[in-house]
């Protein structure tokens, strides 16, 4: 069989241009709008992903880490007694109100009281033990590269939180998160910043199962103990899960994205549909003269959507490799961006769907044509 | 000899309601095979009408065609799309030849679809192009071709087919003279050696010269049907 598609493709790149830009336009703005709505509700677990801890205690119903209340020390007793349970750690997490340089105003900040040791659980992923330990100077804070600039100082200087004076000690990476901004400090230090509204009582404990444990099976175990329901437990997986949930779905955010990569697909597929006609009423004559030699809709059908699969692919693999530069120049610049496989597939299916409605929209100019008129 | 394509009492009107215009009206006639018969007339007196519906393009308001003994009417869309594989070639003015395909890709095309293997496809192809005198040129794309040499690989693409009813829808419009005199002469052997029934819709007058039989036509009747002096061997009086 001679491949008409195919051949025809090549010869006539450029009519078939426009489609393959209007498909790979559609794709990056799929993909980056995803990194977007992923990078930016992830980042709101970025402290659970980022620790060692397997397990999360805390509040009974808590949605998301910055709505933790204290819970009773019972609960860190209660993990103890575990015995797949190796090293439990207190959190400490406060609301704080920042005052920098004179010029700056206030700013709601969220202090993380960690443990301070080299192999504490807390920020294992994005603290050294260097910086770790650069906070057990009294009133030390560490805060993010990227919020340096809206705090307004730098390392060394001083602010005030809750009345309290502190200094930036260091600076972090990958801190960020949704909602505020973290500032790093000890446990001790954030004792005093939380003025005794606590009671001495933290609102999270995080702990590590013993290597080979479940920590499924130690979470259900401590959540039928005396104490339970005075906190919850939750598996690390399940407690990040939980935060971008929340912050999806219960926000209003997540669903204004949903709706806005609705929009994306429609206005995609019509102007990938648009082109890709005008691509293929470009040879409606040749196809008509196809059809009166008696080739039918079905196998002319297959010629436009192996044309729009084409026209698809080279789509995709432009639009992915834009999008990959522009996920790469977002990632240095600091802003919340993130891909997984799972959500490349689906961008992909989709931008694919574009592309072959497009071709079977486009195999309808083809039907409606009158072979009579068309054939001078 | 009984004719293999035959229109009873054909009808087609378009438009609607007091814009209606009929184009045919109440049109019988018989072709026969191995003729190249010629319909001339002005132009809208409904001969590319006349030839959509004998070739199973277009289905008449009224009447029956029967092409090689088959009922047009009583095939499904399907079936009238496999008949026309089956056997029937096409000509047109603007020879709407694919920009991307070379010469024998062309012809080879349409067989593809008729199931036959790339091996046996280009054979053939190659066999119709040389019949019309392009056996140089196979390989060139349609851009390459002069205007006659296209509507030769357009023959060839009808011809490759083997069909026994040929179409032909003002087929020498684009073309000089010389180049149109080729065309015709192509058709008219092809009536002649392959035993194909060759209609020909045409206004050009330089045709008629070269059929067997000319058929006359205005306001969508036949005024005049003509067997050509040039060929003694056929009888008028049929």
């Amino acid at each position: 069989m001679v491949p008409l598609a195919r051949k025809t493709l090549v010869h006539e790149w450029r009519r078939f241009l426009p489609s393959a830009l209007a498909v790979a336009f559609s794709g990056l703005l799929l993909l980056v709008q995803a990194a977007l709505v992923f990078g930016i509700f992830n980042s709101s677990a970025v402290y659970i992903r980022k620790s060692a801890a397997d397990l999360w205690l805390g509040y009974p119903g808590t949605q998301s880490i910055e709505l933790g209340r204290p819970i009773p020390r019972e609960a860190e007793i209660g993990a103890l007694m575990d015995p797949d349970v190796t090293r439990v750690e207190p959190f400490h997490w406060i609301d704080g109100d920042w005052r920098g340089p004179v010029d700056r105003g206030g700013v709601s900040v969220f202090v993380s009281g960690i443990d301070t040791r080299a192999d504490g659980l807390m920020f294992a992923d994005v603290l050294s033990p260097d910086l770790r330990a650069k906070l057990d100077e009294p009133d030390g804070v560490i805060v993010d590269r990227a919020d340096l600039s809206k705090l307004g100082l730098g390392i060394g200087g001083q602010a005030v939180i809750n009345g309290h004076r502190v200094r930036v000690v260091g600076v972090g990476n990958g801190l960020r998160a949704l909602g505020g901004v973290n500032i790093v400090t000890s446990l001790a230090t954030a004792r005093r910043l939380d003025n005794g509204d606590s009671n001495g009582e933290v609102a999270y404990y995080v702990a590590k199962v013993r290597d080979g444990a479940d920590p499924d099976a130690v979470a259900r175990r401590m959540s039928s103990g005396a104490n339970a329901p005075r906190f919850e437990v939750w598996t690390k997986p399940a407690f990040a899960h939980r935060a971008v949930m929340y912050w999806m779905f219960e926000t209003g955010a997540g669903l204004g994205v949903l709706f806005l990569a609705i929009v994306v697909f429609i206005v995609g597929a019509v102007i990938t549909s648009q082109t890709l006609m005008g691509a293929v009423a470009g040879s409606i004559r040749e196809y008509a003269t196809l059809h009166a030699l008696g080739i039918g809709f079905d196998a002319l059908r297959r010629v436009v959507l192996t044309q729009a699969a084409w026209v698809g692919a080279f789509g995709l693999v432009v639009g992915g490799l834009v999008t990959a530069a522009v996920v790469f120049a977002a990632q240095r610049r600091d802003i919340p961006v993130q891909l997984d496989p799972a959500t490349i597939a689906i961008c992909a299916g989709l931008v694919m769907a574009i592309a072959l409605l497009s071709g079977l929209a486009a195999v309808r100019t083809l039907r409606h044509a009158d072979p009579a008129l068309l054939l001078r | 000899m009984s004719p293999s394509l035959i229109a009873h009492s054909l009808g087609k009107s378009f438009g609607s309601g007091a814009l209606r215009t009929d184009v045919l009206r109440d049109l019988s006639i018989g072709f026969e095979a191995g003729e190249l018969s010629l319909v001339s007339g002005p132009s809208g007196c409904g001969k590319s009408t006349l030839l959509a519906i004998l070739s199973g393009l277009l289905r008449p308001d009224g009447g029956r065609v029967i092409a090689l003994g088959e009922d047009l009417a009583r095939l499904a869309p399907v079936e009238l799309e496999r008949f026309r594989l089956r056997h029937t070639g096409f000509v047109f003015q603007g020879f709407n030849l694919f920009p991307a395909l070379t010469a024998v890709e062309q012809v080879a095309l349409p067989l593809g679809y008729l199931g036959l293997s790339n091996e046996v496809a280009l054979k053939r192809a190659r066999v119709a192009l040389e019949e019309v005198g392009l056996a140089s040129r196979m390989q060139l794309k349609p851009a390459e071709l002069s205007g006659g040499e296209k509507q030769r690989v357009a023959i060839a693409r009808a011809l490759a087919k083997e069909p026994q009813l040929l179409f032909a829808d003002e087929p020498t419009s684009a073309l000089d003279a010389a180049n149109g005199q080729i065309v015709i002469d192509t058709l008219h052997r092809i009536a002649r050696t392959h035993g194909a029934t060759v209609l020909c819709v045409s206004h050009d007058p330089r045709l008629a010269t070269h059929a067997d039989r000319v058929l006359a036509m205005e306001d969508g009747k036949i005024l005049s049907d003509l067997r050509s002096p040039a060929d003694p061997t056929k009888d008028m009086s049929r």
